[in-house]
C-alpha cells in the first residue's frame, strides 16, 4: 500500500509494516546464529597433555608404538623422545617400516628422523615435547613441537 | 482401452488432477516426453529408489543405536537377528549405491540431450544440488555400521574437508587460520572420528539430508512442469516446444502410469535379486589404532581419493570445486537453445563427444602412466616446494588439457554446445578412469597393481 507521491512523510501504518519486516528479518539472523554456534563443537575427547608412564617401561633403542595415544616413543641411553604416529596427508595411522614410517592409505614413507621421503604426505611427522613430572613420569604436550634430535635426557 | 479405464476424458483429467499425489502430473504429456530411448526413466528411477532408501531406512532405524558402543552391534543384530534384517539392509545398500550411479547416469542424459536449455538454468543447478545432497547422504550413511570399512572411510572423507591445511601450511598461517580444521570439526564434531562424528552423521543421514532432499526434489519436479513437461526439440514454427496441440498429447491417466509401473517394477525387481545375490559389507569392529590397508572411502569417492594422493589441496579442493563450478556454469555459458531436445545435438555432437572421449583417456592415461612408471615432481626433484606439487599434478595437467581442447573446439566450430560437450565429456571420462584406478588398481600403501591377487601378503 502506498501512500500518494506528494505525501513526504511516512503513515504510521507504513512505518509499523516496515519495522516488523525488518524485525522479523533481525530476529531471524539473530536466532541463527546462535543456533548455528551450536554446530561449532566446544567438548572434545582430544587431551593436550597426557602421561605415558615411566622411561624404564620403554625398550632401548626401538621405537614402541603406543597404540591409545598414536604416538611412537624412542628410546636409547641418552634419553626419550615421541614422535606422532598420524600420517601428515590425511590422518590414517603409519606403521613401523625398515627405512622409517608408512602410511597404508596413501603411501607416504618418513625415514627415522620423521622426515618425508617418498608418496602423498608433504609435512614431516611432529616430535612433541617431552618433560619428566614430580612422579617420574613422562608427560607429552601435543601443542608443543621440538625438532627431531631434541631429546628429554635422562 | 485398458480394464478399468474410462473412456471418458473428463474422468481420466480428473483421476490426476484430484489426486494430491498424482497431480504432480500434467494431465497430458507429450508423446517425446515418453520416449524409453530418450530419458530411460533415470528421473523416475531416482524417484523410486528414494521411496525405497525412506521405507527401508524407516525399518533400520528402529533396530540401530547410534553409539560408539552399541552401533556396530546393533547392525550385527539386524543382519543375524532380526528376521529378514539382513536382507532389507542389503536393499538399502543396493538402492543407495544405486542413487549414486543413477544420479551421475541421469546428470549425463540431460547433459547430452540439451535439458539445461531454453530457460531450464534453475532445474539443472537444482538437480547439481541433488547429485550433491545424494553423494553426502551416501556417505553420512557410510559410517552408521562403525566397522573398520566405515571408520577408515570417514577418517579419510574428514580429512580430505580439511585438505585446507595445504594451502594455508604454505602461506604459513594454518596456526593463525585454520580453516581445513575448522571444516573438519564442524563435520565431524572433534579432532578425531568418535561419537560426537557418529551422532552428527546420524543426525545428517537420517533427518537433515533426506528432508533437504524431499525440498529439493519438490522443487526440481514443479520446474519441470513450470518448463513445460520433459525437455523435447523445439519446432520450427513455434517458440518453448508448444507446438503439439492438446489432442496429440497423451493423457497421464493411465499412460503415464503404466510406464511408472513398469519403471518401479524393474527398479524394485533389480533391488530384490541385487540384495538377495549379494550382501552388503560388515567388516570386524572399527578400531581407530589400526588402518585398513588399504583404506579405500565409498566408491564414488575413489576418483577424489585418487586425486589426493598426488596432492591434498588439488584433489579434495580445487578440482571438485572446479568441476562443480563448471556444471553450474554450463547454462550460462551455453544458451544455444535450438540444440534442446535431441542425443548429442545431432550427428556433429554425437562424434565430438567420441572424440573427446578418446582425447581424454589419451591424456589422463598417459600422466597416471607417467606417475605410475616414472613417479612425479617429487621422486626426480625431492627438494621441489609442495606447492609446484599442488599446481602441476596429473589431475591439474589433465584438466589444463581438458580446457585447452574444449577452446579449441569453440573456436573450430564456433558454438558454445559443441564446446560444452567437449568439455563435459572430458571432465567425465577423466573422472570415470579415477575413479576405475582408486576401485580397481590401488593395493596396500596405495601402490598402483594390475590386480588384487597381486597385493602382498602381510
Amino acid at each position: 500500500m502506498h501512500e500518494p507521491s506528494n505525501s513526504t512523510h511516512q503513515s504510521r501504518r507504513d512505518f509499523l509494516r516496515r519495522f516488523s519486516v525488518w524485525a522479523a528479518i533481525g530476529a531471524g539472523v539473530l536466532a541463527s546464529i546462535s543456533l548455528l554456534r551450536q554446530f561449532i563443537p566446544r567438548l572434545t575427547q582430544y587431551q593436550r597433555r597426557f602421561k605415558i608412564g615411566r622411561v624404564n617401561n620403554f625398550p632401548v633403542n626401538t621405537f614402541t608404538y603406543m597404540a591409545d595415544r598414536k604416538l611412537f616413543v624412542y628410546r636409547d641411553h641418552q634419553g626419550i623422545k615421541a614422535v606422532s604416529a598420524i600420517c601428515t596427508h590425511l590422518g590414517c595411522v603409519i606403521k613401523k617400516s625398515d627405512e622409517g614410517f608408512q602410511c597404508p592409505c596413501h603411501g607416504s614413507c618418513f625415514n627415522d628422523r620423521g622426515e618425508v621421503l617418498s608418496g602423498a604426505a608433504t609435512k614431516d611427522l611432529p616430535w612433541f615435547e617431552l618433560k619428566k613430572d614430580v612422579d617420574g613420569q613422562i608427560v607429552v604436550d601435543l601443542g608443543r613441537l621440538v625438532p627431531p634430535e631434541e631429546k628429554l635426557y635422562l | 482401452m485398458s480394464p478399468g479405464i474410462s473412456d471418458d476424458n473428463r474422468k481420466r483429467l480428473g483421476r490426476i488432477n484430484r489426486n494430491f499425489f498424482l497431480h504432480i502430473h500434467a494431465n497430458k504429456v507429450h508423446p517425446h516426453s515418453l520416449k524409453t530411448g530418450y530419458t530411460f526413466g533415470l528421473g523416475v528411477i531416482l524417484g523410486f529408489l528414494f521411496m525405497v532408501m525412506i521405507l527401508t531406512g524407516v525399518v533400520l532405524m528402529m533396530n540401530y543405536t547410534p553409539s560408539v558402543e552399541r552401533a556396530y552391534n546393533s547392525v550385527k543384530d539386524i543382519v543375524f537377528v532380526v528376521p529378514g534384517g539382513r536382507y532389507i539392509r542389503n536393499i538399502h545398500r543396493w538402492a543407495a549405491h544405486g542413487m549414486v550411479l543413477v544420479s551421475f547416469l541421469h546428470l549425463i542424459r540431460v547433459f547430452f540431450t540439451g535439458g539445461y536449455l531454453a530457460g531450464r538454468r534453475l532445474n539443472w543447478i537444482i538437480g547439481v544440488c541433488i547429485l550433491v545432497v545424494v553423494l553426502f547422504m551416501n556417505f553420512s550413511g557410510y559410517l552408521l555400521p562403525w566397522d573398520q570399512l566405515a571408520f577408515w572411510a570417514v577418517t579419510i572423507g574428514s580429512n580430505i574437508a580439511a585438505s585446507f591445511r595445504e594451502l594455508t601450511d604454505i602461506l604459513g598461517i594454518t596456526q593463525v587460520l585454520d580453516i581445513g580444521g575448522f571444516i573438519k570439526k564442524l563435520l565431524i564434531g572433534d579432532e578425531t572420528v568418535g561419537q560426537a562424528a557418529l551422532s552428527r552423521f546420524f543426525m545428517l543421514h537420517v533427518i537433515f539430508l533426506p528432508v533437504t532432499l524431499m525440498v529439493l526434489t519438490a522443487v526440481h519436479l514443479w520446474r519441470i512442469r513450470k518448463d513445460g513437461g520433459v525437455s523435447r526439440p523445439m519446432e520450427k514454427t513455434g517458440g518453448q516446444g508448444d507446438n503439439t496441440r492438446g489432442e496429440d498429447k497423451f493423457f497421464s491417466w493411465p499412460v503415464v502410469m503404466w510406464a511408472e509401473l513398469a519403471i518401479l517394477l524393474l527398479t524394485v525387481a533389480v533391488l530384490l535379486v541385487m540384495a538377495f545375490l549379494f550382501d552388503a559389507p560388515l567388516r570386524e569392529r572399527a578400531n581407530p589404532d589400526f588402518a585398513e590397508n588399504p583404506a579405500k572411502s565409498p566408491w564414488y569417492f575413489l576418483g577424489i581419493q585418487e586425486l589426493i594422493s598426488y596432492s591434498a589441496f588439488a584433489g579434495g579442493v580445487i578440482i571438485p570445486v572446479l568441476f562443480l563450478v563448471f556444471l553450474i556454469s554450463i547454462p550460462y555459458m551455453d544458451r544455444e537453445d535450438r540444440n534442446m531436445g535431441t542425443w548429442f545435438s545431432g550427428t556433429a555432437g554425437r562424434r565430438l563427444t567420441w572424440q573427446s572421449l578418446g582425447f581424454s583417456m589419451l591424456i589422463t592415461l598417459l600422466f597416471v602412466f607417467i606417475l605410475v612408471r616414472y613417479g612425479w615432481f617429487r621422486s626426480w626433484f625431492p627438494d621441489i616446494p609442495q606447492v609446484i606439487i599442488m599446481l602441476f599434478n596429473p589431475a591439474t595437467l589433465s584438466a589444463l588439457f581438458y580446457i585447452i581442447w574444449a577452446v579449441w573446439v569453440r573456436r573450430r566450430t564456433g558454438s558454445s554446445r559443441m564446446s560444452a560437450i567437449a568439455l563435459f565429456t572430458c571432465t567425465m571420462t577423466g573422472f570415470i578412469i579415477y575413479t576405475a584406478i582408486g576401485i580397481w588398481f590401488r593395493g596396500p600403501n596405495w601402490e598402483f597393481y594390475w590386480s588384487s591377487s597381486q597385493w602382498p601378503v602381510f
